[in-house]
C-alpha cells in the first residue's frame, strides 16, 4: 500500500536494492575470501598486496588438508558425534516435549524455567568437573565423552521447542489412537511425531549445528589427534611460527558445506525455530 | 465425540480410565514424568552435580596430583585472590565492554538489514539463506578467516588501508586495533541472527496500525521511531537477552583469533578461567573465576526475565 509502483531504471536503482546489494556484499565478500584463499598456492597465500583472484586456481590445500594432516578423521570425528548427539537428543526429547506438552504433570512451569536457566549456563561453569568426571570414568579421548555433555546441553532447547509443537496438536487426534488401543509410545510414535515433524527438524537442525560448531569442550576433553573434531582440529593445525592458512581454509570449505547444505534445505524449519525460540521465549 | 464413545464401549480395557478423570489423571502424570526422566537424567548428570562440585572447588585447597584433583579443606583464599587480581578485573571490564559495544552494533545494523529486507519484492529467500551461512560457520573458522584478513604484513584489510593511505597498521599485534578487529568478526557472524529475529517480529506486526498512521499523515520516521520500534520491542529484547547470555561466555573466537593478546588485551573471563585451570592447573582460582561468570549470567539471566515476564506469562505454561 505504501510502496508506489516504480518504472524504468528506478524500478532497479530505488534505495531498497542498493541496500541490499551493500547486505550481500557484507554477507558474501569474507566468504568469497575463505573460498578463494583456499584455492591459492601456500606462497601465493602470503603476497602483498594479496591475489584478488587466485592464480593459479590450485587444489594443493585440499589433498594437503586429508594426507599431511589427518583433516579425514576430524571429520569422521564430528560426523560420528554430532548424528549420535542429534539422534539421542531427538528420541529422548521427543518424549520429555510430548509429556510437557501434553501430559498433565505437577511442576511443569518450574521445570520449563529450570531447563532454560541451564541453556543458558556458560560452559566454562562446568569445564573442570566434567573433565575431572570423565577422567574418573576412563572416558577422556572418546566419542562419549562430547556425545553425552552435547546432547545435555542442547536437550533444553530440544524440549522448549518440540513442546511446542506438541501444544499445537488437537487433542482428538490423540484420542482416536488411545481408543484405537495403542499403546502411550505407539500414539507418539504413529499420530504425534508425524504432525510434530517440524518441531524435530527445527531441534534436529539445532542440535546439529550446535555441536558441529562446538570447540570449548571438543578441546578440553578430547586433545588425542585420533579424537579431535573438526574445531579443535582446524585450530590446532600448524605451529606457533607457522600458520598453514591454505590448509586450514581448504579444510574450512569442506566443513561448511555439509552445514551449509543442510541449513538451506532446512532453512523454513531453522528460521521458525530461531524465531520461536526468541519470540516465545 | 460419538465415535469416540462408542469405541470406548466396545473396549472395556480403557472404558473405566475414561470413566474416572482422577485415575486416569495419574496415570497419565506418571506417564509424564516417566518419559521425561531421560532427558532430565542427561542433563542434571552433566549439569547439576558439575555445578554443584564446581562451587564446591572454588571453595577449597585444590591439590593437584597425578591421579586429577584432590579438594582440599575450606577456604575462601581463591575468591579474594581473584576478586583482589587485576587481570580478572580487566576481564570482566573487557568482557563487559565487549559484550555491549557488539550487541549494540548488532542490534542497530541486524535491524536495518530486516528493514530493508522487509521492503524487497523479490528474492527474499536467497537472503534469508544466505543470513544462515554466517550464523551456521564454525566460530573457529570465523577466526582463523579474520585472523588472516587482518593480519599485519599480507592481510587484505591491511592492503585497503595501505591503497587509501592510512598505512599498513598491525591490526592484531596492538591492543585497541586487536579488540576492533575481534570485534568486526563477531559482527559478521552473528548480525544476521538478529536480522532474522527482527524480520520475524517486523512481519507479524499488524498491517492496520501502518494505515492508521498514513492516514494521520505520519512521516515514514516517526512512523518507524513511534510504531514499529515500540511494538518491536518485546522481540529486540529478547534478541539482546539471547546475545548478551551468549557474548558473555565469549570464548574461541579471541582464543584462536588473538589467543587473548596483544599481552591480555583480549582475554575474556572465560578465557581467563581456562588458561587458570588447564594451563596453569590452579582449579581453584580457576574455579572462582568460572563461578563468579556463572553468577554473573544467571543473574542477568533474571534480571532480564523480570523484565519480560509478561511476554513471558502471555505464553501460558
Amino acid at each position: 500500500m505504501r510502496r508506489r509502483k516504480r518504472t524504468g531504471w528506478r524500478r532497479v536503482f530505488n534505495g531498497v536494492y542498493i541496500s541490499s546489494f551493500f547486505v550481500v556484499l557484507f554477507l558474501v565478500l569474507p566468504l568469497y575470501w575463505l573460498i578463494a584463499s583456499s584455492f591459492k598456492t601456500p606462497p601465493s597465500l602470503g603476497d602483498s598486496p594479496p591475489q584478488y583472484f587466485p592464480n593459479p586456481i590450485s587444489g594443493g590445500n585440499y589433498s594437503q588438508a586429508f594426507k599431511q594432516y589427518d583433516f579425514g578423521i576430524y571429520f569422521r570425528n564430528s560426523l560420528i558425534v554430532t548424528i549420535i548427539a542429534t539422534a539421542l537428543v531427538l528420541i529422548v526429547g521427543t518424549l520429555a516435549g510430548y509429556a510437557l506438552g501434553r501430559l498433565p504433570m505437577r511442576g511443569k512451569f518450574t521445570l520449563m524455567v529450570t531447563l532454560l536457566m541451564i541453556s543458558v549456563f556458560p560452559e566454562i561453569a562446568l569445564i573442570a568437573p566434567l573433565y575431572t568426571l570423565l577422567k574418573n570414568l576412563g572416558w577422556l579421548n572418546s566419542f562419549q565423552a562430547l556425545i553425552i555433555p552435547y546432547a545435555a546441553f542442547n536437550l533444553p532447547f530440544a524440549i522448549w521447542i518440540l513442546r511446542n509443537y506438541m501444544l499445537g496438536i488437537p487433542k482428538e487426534m490423540e484420542e482416536t489412537g488411545r481408543i484405537d488401543g495403542a499403546g502411550p509410545l505407539r500414539t507418539i510414535w504413529t499420530i504425534i511425531l508425524p504432525m510434530a515433524l517440524p518441531g524435530v527438524f527445527t531441534a534436529g537442525i539445532f542440535c546439529f549445528t550446535a555441536c558441529w560448531t562446538e570447540f570449548l569442550m571438543a578441546l578440553t576433553f578430547n586433545s588425542v589427534n585420533t579424537y579431535k573434531t573438526i574445531p579443535v582440529g582446524i585450530a590446532t593445525f600448524g605451529t606457533a611460527q607457522y600458520v598453514p592458512y591454505g590448509t586450514i581454509f581448504a579444510a574450512s570449505v569442506v566443513a561448511v558445506v555439509p552445514i551449509g547444505i543442510l541449513v538451506f534445505i532446512f532453512r523454513k524449519f531453522v528460521i521458525s525455530g530461531l524465531t520461536s525460540g526468541a519470540v516465545k521465549g | 465425540m460419538s465415535t469416540i464413545s462408542t469405541a470406548a464401549e466396545q473396549v472395556p480395557a480403557t472404558a473405566p480410565l475414561v470413566g474416572r478423570p482422577d485415575v486416569n489423571r495419574k496415570r497419565m502424570a506418571r506417564l509424564g514424568w516417566l518419559f521425561t526422566a531421560p532427558s532430565l537424567i542427561i542433563i542434571a548428570g552433566v549439569t547439576i552435580f558439575p555445578i554443584i562440585y564446581s562451587v564446591v572447588m572454588s571453595f577449597s585447597n585444590v591439590t593437584v596430583t597425578g591421579n586429577g584433583i584432590q579438594l582440599g579443606s575450606f577456604t575462601g583464599a581463591n575468591y579474594s585472590l581473584v576478586l583482589g587480581n587485576s587481570t580478572w578485573h580487566y576481564a570482566l571490564f573487557f568482557t563487559i565492554f565487549y559484550t555491549v559495544v557488539t550487541v549494540l552494533v548488532e542490534l542497530v545494523l541486524g535491524t536495518l538489514i530486516a528493514l530493508v529486507l522487509q521492503r524487497l519484492t523479490g528474492g527474499r529467500g536467497w537472503m534469508m539463506a544466505l543470513l544462515l551461512i554466517p550464523w551456521s560457520m564454525i566460530t573457529v573458522i570465523n577466526a582463523e578467516l579474520w585472523q588472516y584478513i587482518f593480519q599485519g604484513t599480507y592481510g587484505v584489510m591491511g592492503a585497503i588501508f595501505n591503497a587509501v593511505g592510512l598505512g599498513h597498521p598491525n591490526f592484531l599485534g596492538t591492543p585497541t586495533p586487536a579488540i576492533i578487529s575481534l570485534m568486526i568478526a563477531d559482527i559478521w557472524k552473528t548480525t544476521p541472527f538478529v536480522a532474522i529475529i527482527v524480520l520475524a517480529g517486523l512481519v507479524m506486526l499488524p498491517g492496520d496500525v501502518y494505515e492508521a498512521a498514513e492516514v494521520d499523515g505520519s512521516s515514514g520516521w516517526s512512523t518507524f521511531w513511534r510504531i514499529t520500534v515500540p511494538l518491536l520491542r518485546p522481540t529486540l529484547a529478547l534478541a539482546v537477552m539471547f546475545r548478551v547470555l551468549q557474548a558473555f561466555g565469549l570464548f574461541d573466537l579471541p582464543y584462536v583469533m588473538t589467543t587473548g593478546g596483544p599481552g591480555t588485551s583480549t582475554n575474556s573471563l572465560a578465557i581467563l578461567g581456562y588458561n587458570a585451570m588447564f594451563k596453569n592447573l590452579s582449579f581453584g582460582p580457576g574455579a572462582a573465576v568460572a563461578t563468579t561468570t556463572a553468577l554473573l549470567v544467571l543473574l542477568g539471566c533474571l534480571v532480564s526475565l523480570r523484565g519480560f515476564k509478561v511476554q513471558v506469562g502471555k505464553e501460558g505454561m
